[in-house]
């Protein structure tokens, strides 16, 4: 019989992943203990045995054909993964770049009046995000689930930055520094959105 | 007739599903072999073959050739396994251990005399599931420890207990 606290030791002893010290305090109990020599030579045949067992077994049945109904074929999914990747590319810079032209300063040509800037810029962002959303609601499985917490979490905070810059805007239409802060929270998203895009598609 | 391993690794890679194919014949016995020990159960052993392939293609392209093509696959199995199995017991507790033990004295590849590793294939198979996978993993494998408890989501001393608690199991069942 063995010693149940020699256990752990002689586990190690065996893989050769004991320290040199406690190696040879084993060496030395195992001169004198039958029960735990006996021990040792269990624990190398049994791993020995292991090793030898056979690394390969055929299933009972050719799974290839469940398999390859399940495979997407890759020149397809190809198109698909550059279809969505130019979708979000485009859906980016069409929220970035209207979101830049509608809420210039009043000193450029460019500008409009503030409240119909202001609804037109978040019909644009609304149009804008809600695609990217479409999209990646599609994708969204070929994410890990950490990644879409962390997705799910930042576009938490960045929503709640965007409802409020607009319940001030609301407020204050005229406001540069609040256009500013939307816009910003407005990029972030799209930002966001196309990390999100890359991440899939890697 | 042989394939180069790579020319299919890269052509499966473009998409070529007959050379993906001639993949899962080169390697489905190996994977099975895994699965089947992993979850003692065929069913289940097949189910998650499939899902390691569906993956390995899904995955392919990541794969860059750093290391060998059957370890990338084998530890991509072990993880769909691992992972298959978490969710599983966070659904619902239950210990499983082989209701099929048919299904593991069918290894073709063995010996048909060898009664004493179909004896050690069926005192594993009726492990318990922690202890059965990490001696799986370590003893038939040769996984160390940091690999299983990485892969297993477990601490390396866990990984330790289980295959010492495995062994002990084992040992206790052969010598019956």
């Amino acid at each position: 019989m063995t010693y149940p606290h020699m256990d752990a030791k002689l586990n190690e002893y065996v893989d050769g992943t004991l320290a040199a010290r406690n190696r040879a305090s084993v060496e030395a109990h195992l001169a004198e203990c039958a029960g735990c020599r006996t021990a040792v030579a269990e624990l190398r045949s049994l791993s020995a045995a292991a090793a030898r067992l056979p690394k390969s077994i055929e299933p009972g049945q050719d799974l290839w054909p469940a398999i390859a109904a399940r495979i997407r074929p890759r020149a397809t999914w190809n198109v698909q993964r550059v279809w969505w990747r130019g979708a979000v590319a485009a859906a980016a810079v069409l929220v970035i770049a209207l979101g830049l032209y509608r809420l210039l300063p009043p000193s450029t040509a460019l500008y409009r009046p503030a409240g119909e800037g202001w609804v037109a810029v978040q019909a644009d962002f609304d149009r804008a995000s809600d695609e990217l959303s479409r999209i990646l609601a599609v994708e969204r499985e070929r994410l890990r689930p950490e990644t879409v917490a962390l997705l799910e979490r930042n576009l938490a905070v960045i929503d709640t930055a965007i409802a409020e810059s607009r319940a001030a805007l609301a407020r204050d239409p005229a406001s540069a520094e609040l256009r500013r802060f939307f816009a910003a929270a407005a990029r972030q998203k799209v930002e966001l959105l196309r990390w999100a895009a890359r991440v899939a598609a890697s | 007739m042989h394939s180069d391993p790579t020319d299919l690794i890269h052509r499966a890679q473009q998409g070529d599903r007959a050379a993906f194919e001639a993949l899962y014949r080169a390697h489905a016995g190996r994977v099975y072999a895994l699965c089947l020990r992993l979850t003692a159960d065929a069913a289940q052993a097949e189910e998650r073959t499939q899902d390691a392939f569906v993956r390995a293609w899904e995955r392919l392209a990541t794969y860059r050739g750093e290391s060998a093509f059957s370890s990338w696959l084998y530890r991509l199995t072990v993880n769909e396994v691992l992972l298959g199995r978490r969710a599983e017991r966070r659904r619902e507790q239950r210990v499983v251990t082989t209701d099929d033990p048919a299904a593991l004295e069918r290894p073709r590849d063995a010996d048909p005399a060898s009664g004493s590793a179909l004896d050690l294939e069926r005192a594993v198979a009726a492990l318990p599931p922690g202890a059965r996978e990490v001696f799986v993993l370590h003893d038939v494998e040769g996984y160390r420890h940091q690999e299983i408890a990485a892969l297993a989501g477990i601490a390396v001393g866990t990984s330790k207990a289980q295959l010492f608690r495995a062994r002990r199991l084992l040992r206790e069942a052969l010598n019956r």
